[in-house]
């Protein structure tokens, strides 16, 4: 049943169309950036935007933090609150649950979909970027700079980055589990993507307020940036880990919440 | 099930926050020694200060006050007095204090900046003062035994503290009291809560969310320049000469008194500037250059709660005073953790006025 469902999503135009508008945006900023070389000031503009000017290595983070905030949620949210709510509002829902499988394998099939769909999604970004930033900017074979002002090995910088793309799929995780969840409330999969969208933006706006610092540790995107934090010396774990625990306490509750609403649902569609 | 589930967890702070710290019998003089005493004890932790102080001073000084009214995290590395590194963090770059015995080295991430400051003896606050055990064994050195009283005992980054509260004696302090809580172990101070007179909340409040004993890498808090950053010399030095350059008019001396508050001896400061108090309760007064004083009067006139009299103008923001006096030999500047009464009574001194 998993592969059926992977081969449903990726067979699907709609997914890679998905991604390619994904990268289309870090691409169309690279060209910019390269054509005018004129980086945004220092401190304004997305994370390690400024930087890839003297070091293209860099380019695949600066990419991920042009998508994070609204882009790379809104793929997830659209793919995932279509999972369940899709099928529904199509009406093969009822077909599906007709063979012998179980809501729960098919659950469970439509989970790991999304999963590999958050990875690839990450990875593609990153893999693009990385080639956009090694084509259109200068590489310092030597590694660059930390936030902390120390040096760092190409390698370094390498394996870092591989632990900052891990980090935003799992933040991403985290939307997927909204989306999914309200995927099985609701027939329709637009209302599903809004509603994971609503969240994450009030989310985003409950952290800037002062009134709401009782509670901010909490927020879904409280500690989304965090991936930053990689590249200080020595590394600052404790958002990280802060961060991998947060987004593990929201998928599991609402993945459990999901299961226990859908294997209870009556499906009429 | 999974309701349950989610109860228990978001009950879990607030459990984990009740768990009693425990007490000890240690008296208020005992706890301020201990607390000095622990200069040498080297640690590397996470804290957070919060301050609620808007200063109005217009295009100067921005970074001042951005210290005094925002949210600061620190990360610190403390090895010995003349061997730390303070990083404050914000979500996309830092900005970090390396201090070795012959002055400091900052790195500003998102200028690509590496400024060398050799040490003054008069220097603006930057957020390494703001580290609960540097500004607490500061605010604790000159308190006397009268103003000390014990407090209870507190978790704060998960370890016992005790609580010491000073409140200052002099008639013309702004602030109400000072809370600080020590490690119970090794005397670091722990947190810091500055509260001014008829506040209810701290202005300033200060204090390590992890905290860790031990001393840490030489390799951490060493600097070196990475390559492509820009290097420059640091402006307390030129701060200093500027404020001597604007008081080498100055005929009348600084008095000896200001406000009731004796006059310290700074070596090495210049001669215009004066600074005046002890412990908590302190007054500042330097001339300033014109190109200086008079945006600083825009900002300050429109500010709102200023006061503006024939004397000049004044403000308090929580337990900070800050006036700007038309003085005979030019605009002087005072600013300070006195009252604003305090601070009418040293500009008529200054002045020479007979009110």
């Amino acid at each position: 049943m998993i592969a059926v469902e992977l081969r449903k999503l990726f067979r699907r135009p709609r997914t890679w169309v998905t991604i390619a508008l994904l990268n289309a945006l870090p691409v169309l900023v690279a060209a910019l950036l390269a054509l005018t070389d004129l980086a945004p000031r220092p401190g304004e503009g997305p994370v390690f935007l400024s930087a890839v000017l003297t070091n293209g290595t860099l380019y695949p983070l600066a990419a991920l933090a042009i998508v994070l905030p609204l882009f790379l949620p809104i793929a997830v949210a659209l793919i995932a609150g279509d999972s369940v709510a899709g099928e529904a509002q199509a009406g093969t829902l009822r077909y599906l649950l007709a063979r012998p499988a179980g809501r729960t394998r098919l659950l469970v099939a439509k989970l790991v979909s999304i999963l590999v769909f958050v990875l690839v999604t990450v990875a593609v970004v990153a893999v693009v970027g990385y080639l956009v930033g090694r084509l259109l900017f200068d590489v310092q074979p030597l590694g660059g700079t930390s936030v902390s002002g120390t040096s760092l090995s190409s390698t370094e910088i390498a394996w870092r980055t591989v632990l900052a793309i891990g980090y935003v799929a799992v933040s991403m995780l985290g939307v997927a589990a909204f989306a999914l969840f309200f995927s099985t409330l609701t027939d329709s999969p637009l209302a599903a993507m809004l509603g994971a969208l609503g969240i994450l933006v009030a989310s985003s706006l409950l952290f800037t307020l002062d009134a709401a610092s009782s509670f901010a540790p909490y927020l879904p995107t409280r500690y989304w940036l965090a991936f930053v934090d990689l590249f200080r010396e020595p590394i600052l774990w404790r958002d990280v880990v802060r961060g991998l625990a947060l987004q593990g306490v929201y998928v599991v509750v609402l993945l459990g919440a999901a299961w226990a609403n859908f294997t209870t649902k009556d499906i009429s569609s | 099930m999974v309701g349950g589930a989610v109860a228990a967890l978001a009950a879990l702070p607030s459990v984990v926050a009740a768990l009693p710290a425990s007490d000890a019998g240690t008296s208020a003089a005992g706890l301020r020694q201990q607390a000095l005493d622990s200069a040498d004890v080297a640690f590397s932790g996470y804290a957070q200060a919060a301050g609620g102080l808007a200063l109005p001073v217009g295009e100067q000084l921005t970074d001042v006050a951005d210290l005094l009214s925002d949210r600061t995290t620190m990360r610190a590395w403390y090895r010995a007095a003349d061997d730390w590194r303070v990083d404050v963090l914000t979500p996309t770059g830092e900005t970090d204090v390396h201090a070795d015995a012959v002055g400091s080295w900052t790195w500003d991430y998102v200028h690509a900046t590496a400024t060398r400051t050799a040490p003054t003896p008069l220097a603006l606050p930057t957020a390494s003062d703001l580290l609960p055990s540097a500004l607490g064994r500061r605010l604790l050195s000159e308190a006397g035994e009268d103003e000390l009283s014990r407090l209870g005992a507190e978790r704060v980054a998960g370890r016992d503290a005790l609580g010491l509260r000073v409140v200052p004696a002099e008639d013309a302090a702004s602030v109400a009291r000072v809370d600080v809580w020590v490690d119970a172990d090794s005397g670091v101070p722990l947190r810091v809560q500055v509260v001014a007179d008829g506040a209810a909340e701290p202005a300033l409040d200060t204090g390590f969310l992890s905290l860790e004993l031990g001393t840490p890498a030489a390799s951490v808090t060493a600097f070196e320049v990475p390559p492509g950053a820009d290097v420059r010399e640091g402006q307390d030095a030129q701060l200093l000469q500027a404020a001597s350059r604007a008081g080498r008019e100055t005929r009348s001396r600084l008095p000896g008194v200001l406000a009731g508050l004796d006059r310290r001896t700074i070596d090495g400061a210049p001669r215009s500037v004066g600074v005046y108090g002890r412990g908590i309760t302190l007054l500042a007064v330097s001339p300033l250059p014109g190109r200086v004083a008079g945006p600083l009067l825009d900002a300050l006139v429109v500010a709102p709660g200023a006061v503006v009299d024939d004397l000049g103008v004044r403000i308090a923001s929580g337990p900070l005073g800050l006036m700007l006096v038309d003085g005979p030999d030019g605009p002087v500047l005072l600013a300070g953790t006195v009252s604003l009464d305090a601070l009418a009574a040293a500009a008529t001194e200054l002045t020479g006025g007979d009110s």
